[in-house]
């Protein structure tokens, strides 16, 4: 069993780590403090604009630590090195938490078990979006914010790049669906506190195929510690598929002095046929 | 044989027609008595009081420089080897364009095709969102200089300025898969690209591109585009590729 689960799991990550990081020239930008030795000065205050903290940058979940992998897969990271760009979460929303916790409804619980039968069949293996939270937990987005709206742009470029309209404007009441869904955002103190509705069913909410309905309600919470670091509570909330919301907590890191890099999916659709059922 | 040619190079781009989020009406547009967008009113400036490019847009006669760059005349001064590589696009019926296997467009073509795109400017980047193919492009405009490129890329590298009231944008570093219009004039990876943006009132966008390739082309050319039409009150919807069923229909010659 422990070796299927280690297969299906290399299977999941082929789709999704081939360009790791985004290192476009190394461009130290100016507008880093930095310390005396030249180095980003990463706990150096957020910085502020217009009296709010300025998410812009590029950044990168926290990725988990080896021996959270080993601990339930055994040797798997010896199998599949790319496990050090990842989160848990990006695996299992519901990682860490004892079985019968989980808020699956019966339905849901079924949707996941027969995904885990066909991992191969994830969005991002036929260069679909992972929307969110997939988007968040791999590979580096990056934030451009302006008054009116923040643009997230995402390296995994499967996924449009995002808008989250922060002009004042409510959700919509019944949006098309959409693969990233229709956000709004807002300013609760220092933290900025995003509203996405308007989802499709289409998106897996992690590779072992918990689903999301057109109901989804997804409540991102993103707090800039310092320079530096940003806190990132995701509350997911579907009352169709599941018995309550559950939240996940990660820890995003900025990747100073770099870059996007354009990953184009179409281009190089070729692992979906070399993956094993 | 033309309608045949249009119709290859729709079938991929054509499918979310208008942006029509909601209809909610953009802030600060300025609007005449009877509430309509004013296009003709100044364009708007950054607080630093420079043009300010953001708004969604599609551009103006687009499909006509879509198909070929030389649509108005302009001779194109192309190295054999191009004019080889563009008669045989040409002739196979364009088959072989990237966007019929979902992969877009580049600096040159996302120019002329009829997608809307958005344009958000911040002082330090300016972002442009393409409707069409889930893509982007950013241009830097943090003073840095244009570097010698590591990946090649669709939209390559790009650095921005300001000459006046008009936005320069730079742009190397591209790959030699896209072309530069459906007609197939190559781009390769030296290809250098000067776009000249220029907000003539609030509703339009002036744009010439300059092309400079040694390796494609026996000296720069300029094309003057339709340019850009602001759509007032719109917004991007998702478009997603995933119906990438175009491509065993093609029929080539």
């Amino acid at each position: 069993m422990k070796t299927k689960v280690i297969t299906v799991i290399g299977i999941v990550f082929a789709g999704a780590v081939t360009c790791a990081h985004a290192q476009w020239l190394d461009y130290p930008d100016a507008r880093t403090p930095r310390t005396k030795d030249g180095k980003p000065n990463l706990t150096a205050p957020a910085p502020r604009v217009k009296g709010k903290p300025d998410l812009s940058g590029l950044w990168q979940a926290e990725r988990s630590p080896k021996r959270e992998y080993d601990a339930v897969l055994g040797n798997f990271t010896a199998l599949q090195p790319d496990t050090y760009d990842i989160t848990t979460n990006f695996l299992n929303v519901f990682w860490g938490m004892k079985p019968e916790e989980e808020p699956l409804r019966p339905d849901a619980a079924a949707i996941s078990k027969d995904r885990r039968e066909r991992l191969q069949d994830n969005t991002f293996t036929r260069c679909l979006p992972g929307s969110i939270p997939a988007a968040l937990l791999v590979l580096t987005f990056k934030i451009i914010q302006t008054q009116q709206e923040v643009v997230m742009l995402s390296e995994m470029a499967t996924n449009p790049p995002r808008q989250i309209y922060t002009d004042g404007r409510s959700l919509p009441k019944n949006p098309d669906p959409t693969w990233m869904g229709y956000s709004v955002g807002r300013w609760a103190g220092d933290t900025l506190v995003v509203d996405t509705i308007g989802f499709n069913d289409k998106a897996w909410l992690d590779a072992f195929g918990h689903p999301r309905s057109e109901s989804m309600h997804i409540t991102e919470r993103y707090r800039r510690r310092d320079f530096g670091h940003m806190d990132l509570d995701i509350t997911f909330d579907d009352p169709k598929y599941y018995t309550r919301a559950f939240s996940i907590k990660i820890s995003v890191n900025l990747v100073p002095d770099s870059d996007l890099l354009e990953y184009v999916c179409n281009e190089n659709e070729r692992d979906r046929a070399h993956m094993a059922k | 044989m033309k309608p045949v040619v249009f119709a290859i190079a729709f079938t991929a781009l054509a499918m979310p027609l208008a942006a029509q989020w909601q209809n909610y009406p953009t802030p600060g547009i300025p609007r005449t008595p009877d509430g309509k967008p004013n296009l003709s009113a100044p364009a708007p400036r950054t607080p630093d009081g420079k043009p300010d490019l953001s708004g969604v847009w599609t551009p103006r006669n687009g499909l006509k420089y879509f198909q070929d760059l030389s649509t108005d005349g302009i001779e194109i001064p192309m190295l054999p080897s191009a004019k080889a590589l563009y008669e045989q696009r040409k002739g196979n019926l364009q088959k072989g364009h990237p966007s019929e296997r979902c992969l877009g467009h580049g600096v040159m073509d996302f120019n002329t095709v009829p997608t809307p795109r958005k344009i958000i400017q911040t002082p330090q980047v300016i972002a442009i969102l393409f409707e069409a193919y889930n893509q982007y492009r950013q241009i830097l405009m943090d003073g840095r200089p244009l570097a010698e490129p590591t990946e090649p890329s669709y939209h390559g590298y790009s650095v921005g300025r300001f000459e006046g009231d008009t936005l320069v944008v730079e742009t190397n570093g591209v790959n030699d898969k896209g072309w530069l219009d459906m007609n197939g004039h190559p781009q390769t990876e030296t290809t250098h690209f000067t776009e000249r943006y220029t907000r003539r009132n609030f509703g339009h966008i002036d744009l010439e591109v300059t092309v400079e390739d040694p390796k494609a082309y026996t000296k720069p050319w300029t094309v003057k585009l339709g340019g850009l039409d602001l759509m007032a009150d719109e917004e991007l919807m998702e478009a997603i590729c995933e119906n990438e069923r175009d491509y065993s229909h093609l029929i080539g010659k």
